[in-house]
């Protein structure tokens, strides 16, 4: 077999590099390992409704629930709410990610991208050093497609990116390791996503509530890795939700497991290779949300994988223009939150209640730096030093970071 | 005292690759969407045990 681009992976960064790709007139195909686009979920399904202006889905089958904002709990329960107004455009939607993948799998094939199911790349295929294929397996079968690109879009445990000498593995404290049930017949209204902080809650990350109508809810935790113990996300989950007597009394229809990559950004371009979604390490190092980064990064991908069959050159050089897209549109913002991330690990409890009740009153509509800290400072001074280093991170000093 | 061999229960393991991203020997391998230990290449670190959230990954006795 011979395409132009083998698309390693089929989440949202693969089927939306797949897609643009198709559409520029290169031949493409995505290898997918499991045997249903989607499934399993690996998510908490909170999505930036900034992707309403990317016309990447259609119709709506996709969205579970619109949100209103959202609030976050501090270890003493202190609630600090995030509302429309204030958060703009990052208002969010929780989504069904099976119907939502599969939807973005739809518009790669009608673009023309071929997909293939069950099937496991186990190899690269170089020649004289260059990559000019991949070695794959679907059930017992194996078999060689030979293509000039591969885009890796294989996820946090990507090996692609690894065979083609770029470092992908993990500090362990720059890996979320997650649990997450879905629950049903929770009586419970809220628009609104929750997240709860602290120590004892989530060593290093947070548990979520995000509403998906019909008193449904997905209940997750991230434990930074480094911070966490065998099977530590799953108690610590089991805990939190036994502990609360509304989501007691909820039935979980859903569970499963799930690791995110929290790390700053990688080398994503070698010759006749990109890596793209989580296993670039585009997902944002203090939410671990990667869908949005997943969507503008795999169509600016696809759109570079269609450039360079057009000029027939598949050279490191030709494919960077992919990596200087990419940084220019989330690179600058996925550094500043690594660095912010590294920043809050270091607040004890106290330090985010203080934080908590510094902000509960704060109006975030008039938001400016300057009414930021007088609020923090005239109930928690001692709050401004530890703060400092944050308020110190501007445009300018992240270009040079 | 040598360190116990290190065993994936790949009937719980949930294929969430967490174990994967942080293996530092590239050891584990997903095969048929489960996370494949090759024992030839590991070197009982340990950190993909502390990895694992649901606990699929022990020392084996």
């Amino acid at each position: 077999m011979e395409y132009d681009a083998i698309v390693v992976g089929g989440g949202p960064a693969g089927s939306v590099t797949a897609r643009f790709a198709a559409e520029s007139g290169a031949k493409v195909i995505i290898l997918e390992r499991r045997s249903e686009i989607g499934i399993p979920v690996l998510c908490g399904e909170g999505i930036s409704q900034r992707i309403d202006n990317w016309g990447m889905l259609e119709g709506k089958r996709w969205i579970a629930s619109k949100m209103d904002g959202a609030k976050i709990f501090s270890p003493d329960g202190t609630m600090v709410t995030l509302s429309k107004e204030m958060a703009g455009n990052e208002t969010g939607y929780v989504v069904y990610r099976d119907i939502f993948d599969q939807e973005l799998a739809r518009r790669a094939a009608k673009a023309g991208a071929d997909i293939i199911l069950n099937t496991e790349v186990t190899e690269l295929i170089k020649k004289n050093g260059k990559i000019t294929g991949i070695k794959a397996r679907e059930f017992d079968e194996k078999f060689e497609i030979n293509a000039n690109i591969i885009a890796g879009a294989d996820g946090v445990e990507s090996k692609i990116g690894k065979w083609a000498g770029i470092n992908t593995t993990l500090k362990t404290n720059d890996l979320e390791t997650c649990a997450q049930y879905t629950l049903t017949n929770v009586d419970y209204n809220s628009d609104y996503c929750e997240f709860y902080i602290g120590k004892k809650i989530s060593p290093g990350g947070y548990i979520w509530i995000f509403p998906k109508g019909e008193n449904t809810f997905n209940v997750g935790i991230g434990v930074l890795a480094s911070l966490s113990d065998s099977r530590l996300p799953l108690k610590l989950l089991n805990k939190f939700i036994n502990d609360n007597p509304i989501l007691k009394k909820g039935e979980p229809i859903r569970f499963l497991a799930g690791a995110v990559p929290v790390s700053k950004p990688i080398e994503t371009v070698k010759d006749n290779l990109l890596l793209v979604g989580d296993a670039a390490r585009h997902a944002d190092p203090i939410t671990g949300g990667g869908l949005t980064t997943s969507l503008e990064g795999g169509k600016i991908a696809g759109e570079t994988i269609g450039k360079s069959v057009e000029k027939q050159s598949f050279d490191k050089e030709t494919l960077s223009s992919y990596e200087t897209r990419w940084k220019e549109a989330f690179g600058t913002k996925l550094i500043r939150d690594y660095i912010v991330k590294e920043i809050m690990l270091d607040f004890d409890d106290k330090t985010l209640n203080m934080l908590a009740d510094s902000l509960k009153d704060y109006k975030f509509e008039e938001f400016s730096t300057l009414s930021l800290v007088k609020a923090l400072v005239i109930k928690h001074p001692t709050l401004l030093m530890k703060l400092t280093p944050l308020l110190k991170l501007t445009d300018k000093s992240l270009k040079k970071a | 005292m040598e360190k116990s061999k290190i065993k994936i229960d790949i009937k719980n393991c949930l294929a969430c690759g967490g174990c994967i991203s942080v293996c530092l020997q590239d050891a584990i391998y997903m095969i048929s969407s489960k996370a494949n230990l090759d024992d030839k290449k590991c070197i009982r670190c340990g950190i993909c045990i502390k990895t694992c959230p649901i606990g699929a990954i022990q020392e084996s006795k």
